[in-house]
């Protein structure tokens, strides 16, 4: 009988469930679009940040008190201490190789352009280079991703144009040089002897920053006229990382001060000083450091926004929540002619509250389905309109949303039922 | 006297029902007259077309003179609002006004609300003392006297009872109808919708439903002295 | 009585005497109103806050001595920074380099202000403590682990001032200073004991300023100064100009977004649920219809209650809406937020276009029924 009161109301009551399930699927859909995307929004406002360039800075051990006084930088030879192209793909190999999205390397050498005397700098870089990493994947990385603000006249160069090369706005100026000029650049090695070689002015760049005064080249280049080749002197890394916490403030002034626990937690976390750590470790004689202008603030402004949208998402699931159970509320409260009739017929209060609870339950459990499927559309939504990708639908929300259902719907009914419970049946069926 | 109410040849087809099938009445100012009929007889939809509620499909309907059987909603609202006193089965009264103030409301609809003579006209019926309860804190009798005088406050020209003391026990059946032999009295015309013979006793004049059909038209068994 | 006074007792007394169907109706509009101006503000007030989130990045426009010469009065530096509206600068920060020897190893001496450093280049990280007495000093951590020193120790620096003699101080190590950045190989003092030192007093090589400012405002700023303050040229930082603009952008419409599903979602939900209260007078307007009540009259009394629902309940939910605004920009930012006067205006004006509609719309259906139907079906 139960069954056949439950089926008879949900079937002729069609239309006051139906609404009652729309909205239940509108609030859950809002409820779960604001949790997927609040779970996500880390990484991908984390994706975004990378346009503020490298995080991790790799220099080989012992070599940057020399070379690192300020505005005069002496040159390749001085230090005599390199990193090796050839063990960079190994990179992508640490415990953490997938967040790290980019990275690439730096040769600079003082180079005279046209036999003038002033020495200009010349770096050497990867733009895009294809690289094939010992675990079988294949990513392209360099330059062109790390420095997304430059503003390029023309087209950035290719790894392979041998023969080009491309000015800095302020050295393109001061030398009254445009795209197509051809220049003659000479670079000395260790031992004093020069190289020379004729390049094209492929494209000009503004960066806002020292490097507007100077050249830029691909690495075999700077290799070949400095008699430097398969050597780096710095490799700058952008990398997904986690805000730090105390663990990894420690950790970053020295991991060995750790007990063996907590070294194993900061070793597998996605912390700045980790990823460097671990980047020591595979490369020879290096010493990589967070550059904290980068990672320190990143983490703030992840974190900031984090907990802005935990807070919007809260503060939203909760009014919804609430406006939803308010509508159930109003649901039952428009059946009290229902409620006297059935306690008239010497119904029980719990026998009433259970048809009325599993009706509502009906409907807000198709409306929630509905609505978790709309939720995850509207995630996706936002995801592409603003980040440009997909956001990941984390199982996580279902349970949530579950619990929130159920207790935004008995939540709403058992005042109402308790309401109209206490009333006489008289009452109800006399006042229309 | 002149006729208040005429129905000629009025049918009522919903789909393949058909639920009044030509009937003919004529009503005379201040005369009783009870329809009767069982359940699905057709007294209902009869009830409705006179109150101006439902339209009937063919034929044509007289109230005061005035030709009701092909206006429209709006201005069979005006009829109703002007001419018919409606009392329900259900004592359909509005919960969050007193007694008084749902007589007023049909005052206000009508014209103007005034509230003395709201309480003149709960005074006849005997809810005088309860003109500032709400509806819930009435009886069902006092209810169903409550819609009595919401149902006379605008002096209408028909009042059109529909099975009035269908919820109601004895002692309110005797309270109501004496109200109604009250109303007769002072002129009123009254048109009542029942299925029992006790109530249609009361009437000067019986007509008979029998599917949709007038089967006849007959004089009450037996007079009731007021 | 007048018309007047009757159709507003039957308003209010279907307010008051149905009371908890009411309450469930204002509860409702009072949500959509709190969600309307609390999201309407956080939306409102986030470029400003997170702009000021984004100064975390430090500096974002360096003043540089104009032309070739190596420094510039710090004078003109200051004028320059007058250009700067108070409220948006967040901080400035002289910086003067010279060279001094340790061990016969030339080091990159920097001296600046230790006050003024922490605002413009918040990511530092100070092992030990700031300077604060004239001979005390930052190092720079490879410096520091170079030379094995740590904080607490002392360093003797050879400081060879211009057309002087040379001559050897001995400074407090009060901290190590450790940004990832150039700064892990300076020593940095303050720019006073330098200046004492080194002579040519109130010269400095850079100025660095971090202001909460787009993109926009900053080239504009750079071009005034460049105008009115000669001797000194203004560089917005490109890397951190732009890629602010691009992020904040970014975050702006995420938050927009989100306000506008928010806001959506709600105003359907009040929206339901004053339909629910008022589908379930129909028998009431059936009733009122068969007493003669016009069309118009009745919804004339649904407008009218909704009104006085969206009135209260969107004055009740401008002021809980505030708080929202006010608890998620203080624990978010730590800053108050006051919502603009259009805003509480545009959610009162909502919230009556909202009821009024969803109560309207069921009232209308009702009375177009044959108020038969609705009197005698149960």
């Amino acid at each position: 009988m139960f069954f056949r009161m439950i089926f008879g109301a949900v079937t002729r009551q069609k239309q006051k469930l139906l609404m009652m399930a729309c909205t239940m699927a509108l609030g859950i859909s809002l409820a779960t679009a604001m949790l997927n995307v609040m779970l996500d929004v880390g990484d991908k406002v984390n994706q975004e940040l990378k346009t503020y360039g490298a995080n991790i800075m790799v220099e080989p051990r012992g070599a940057s008190i020399l070379s690192d006084l300020y505005g005069v930088r002496e040159g390749a030879g001085v230090s005599g201490k390199f990193l090796f192209e050839a063990e960079l793909p190994k990179m992508k190999t640490i415990f953490w190789a997938f967040n790290i999205v980019d990275f690439t390397p730096y040769l600079e050498v003082q180079a005279r352009v046209n036999a003038s005397e002033a020495p200009v700098a010349m770096v050497g870089t990867w733009f895009s280079k294809h690289l094939d990493i010992p675990t079988g994947e294949s990513v392209d990385t360099g330059v062109i991703n790390l420095k997304s603000w430059w503003e390029i006249r023309g087209a950035w160069l290719k790894d392979a144009d041998e023969s080009g090369v491309m000015a800095g706005a302020a050295f393109a100026a001061r030398n009254k040089l445009k795209e197509g000029d051809t220049i003659t650049v000479a670079v000395r090695d260790r031992e004093g002897r020069e190289r020379a070689a004729e390049l094209t002015i492929r494209s000009v760049y503004h960066a806002g920053d020292k490097e507007d005064d100077g050249l830029l080249a691909p690495l075999a280049v700077v290799q070949r006229l400095s008699r430097l080749e398969g050597k780096v002197d710095r490799v700058e890394v952008s990398a997904l990382t986690t805000p730090e916490n105390d663990l990894a403030r420690r950790a970053a002034q020295n991991p060995h001060s750790l007990s063996r626990h907590e070294w194993e937690i900061w070793y597998c976390t996605a912390y700045v000083s980790a990823i460097a750590y671990q980047i020591d470790e595979v490369l020879t004689d290096s010493r990589a450091k967070a550059v904290l202008q980068v990672a320190a603030s990143e983490g703030a402004i992840l974190q900031k926004t984090q907990l802005l949208m935990l807070l919007l998402t809260v503060l939203s699931l909760a009014c919804s929540a609430l406006a939803i159970s308010n509508l159930v509320t109003a649901n039952v409260m428009e059946r009290s002619t229902e409620i006297g009739l059935l306690k008239a017929l010497g119904a029980s209060d719990g026998q009433i509250s259970l048809v009325v609870l599993t009706e509502m339950l009906f409907a807000t459990a198709l409306g929630g389905v509905v609505g978790y499927l709309v939720g995850i559309g509207l995630a996706q939504i936002i995801g592409q309109s603003v980040f440009g990708s997909a956001v990941a639908a984390k199982g996580l929300v279902i349970p949530l949303i579950a619990v929130l259902v159920l207790v935004v719907t008995v939540g709403g009914s058992l005042p109402a039922i308790r309401m109209l419970l206490r009333l006489r049946p008289t009452e109800v069926l006399h006042g229309s | 006297m002149k006729n208040i109410l005429e129905l000629n040849s009025v049918s009522m087809i919903y789909g393949p029902v058909k639920a009044l099938h030509d009937v003919t009445l004529n009503v005379r100012e201040g005369e009783w007259v009870a329809i009767m009929g069982s359940s699905g007889s057709g007294k209902t939809t009869m009830m409705n077309i006179v109150g101006c509620m439902n339209k009937a499909t063919h034929g044509t309907v007289f109230l005061d003179g005035e030709k009701i059987s092909r206006l429209n909603a709006k201005d069979l609202t005006a009829i109703r609002r002007d001419k018919i006193g409606l009392i329900f089965q259900q004592f359909h009264v509005i919960s969050y006004l007193t007694a008084v103030e749902n007589v007023m409301i049909a005052q206000y609809y009508h014209s103007m609300a005034d509230e003395q003579e709201a309480l003149e006209a709960l005074e006849r019926v005997g809810l005088g003392h309860r003109a500032r309860h709400l509806p819930r804190q009435l009886s069902g009798g006092e209810q169903q006297r409550l819609c009595i005088a919401r149902a006379l406050i605008n002096h209408p020209k028909l009042i059109l009872a529909d099975e009035p003391t269908g919820n109601l026990d004895e002692a309110n059946q005797e309270i109501v109808m004496d109200i109604f032999h009250q109303l007769h009295g002072q002129g009123s015309t009254i048109v009542v919708v029942t299925h029992s013979p006790d109530v249609a006793s009361h009437a000067q004049r019986v007509v008979r439903l029998e599917f949709g059909r007038m089967v006849r038209e007959e004089q009450p068994v037996e007079r009731h002295v007021a | 009585m007048n018309r007047k006074t009757m159709y507003l007792k039957i308003i209010l007394s279907s307010l008051i005497r149905r009371r908890s169907r009411m309450m469930v109706a204002l509860l409702a509009v009072a949500i959509g109103a709190t969600v309307f101006l609390g999201m309407g503000s956080v939306y409102y007030d986030i470029p400003r806050q997170m702009g000021r989130e984004f100064r975390s990045y430090g500096a974002n426009m360096i003043l540089a001595p104009s032309g070739t010469d190596a420094a510039m009065r710090l004078e003109d530096a200051r004028r320059a920074e007058r250009l700067v509206a108070e409220a948006k600068l967040v901080g400035a920060t002289p910086f003067r380099y010279e060279t001094m020897y340790y061990n016969m190893q030339g080091l990159t001496v920097v001296g600046t202000d230790m006050v003024a450093v922490r605002k413009t280049s918040p990511y530092w990280r100070i092992q030990g403590d700031w300077p604060v007495e004239a001979d005390q000093i930052l190092l720079g951590t490879d410096i520091a682990e170079n030379a094995r020193l740590y904080a607490g120790t002392s360093i003797t620096l050879e400081c060879i001032p211009a057309g002087g003699k040379k001559f050897k101080k001995e400074f407090k190590v009060s901290g190590i200073v450790r940004s990832g950045g150039p700064e892990d190989s300076f020593v940095l003092m303050p720019l006073k004991t330098l200046e004492s030192l080194m002579g040519k007093p109130s010269m400095v090589s850079v100025v660095e300023m971090s202001i909460a400012a787009s993109s926009e405002e900053l080239a504009l700023l750079a071009e005034r100064i460049q105008a009115e303050v000669p001797g000194v040229s203004p560089r917005p930082v490109k890397r951190i100009m732009n890629s602010e603009a691009a992020v904040l952008a970014k975050l702006q419409v995420l938050v927009y977004l989100v306000t506008v599903i928010v806001l959506f979602l709600t105003m359907i939900c009040v929206g339901t649920t004053m339909m629910t209260v008022v589908m379930e007078r129909r028998k009431e307007i059936g009733l009122k219809k068969a007493i003669g009540a016009e069309n118009k009259s009745v919804i004339g009394e649904f407008l009218g209650e909704g009104m006085v629902l969206a009135a209260i309940g969107g004055l009740l939910g401008v002021g809980t809406g505030y708080f929202f605004a006010q608890a998620v920009s203080i624990s978010v930012f730590g800053r108050g937020v006051s919502p603009p006067l259009f805003l509480v205006a545009f959610t009162l004006v909502a919230s009556l276009v909202v009821t009024v509609l969803a109560s309207l719309l069921p009232a209308a259906r009702a009375t177009d029924v044959e108020p038969s139907l609705v009197l005698r079906g149960e």
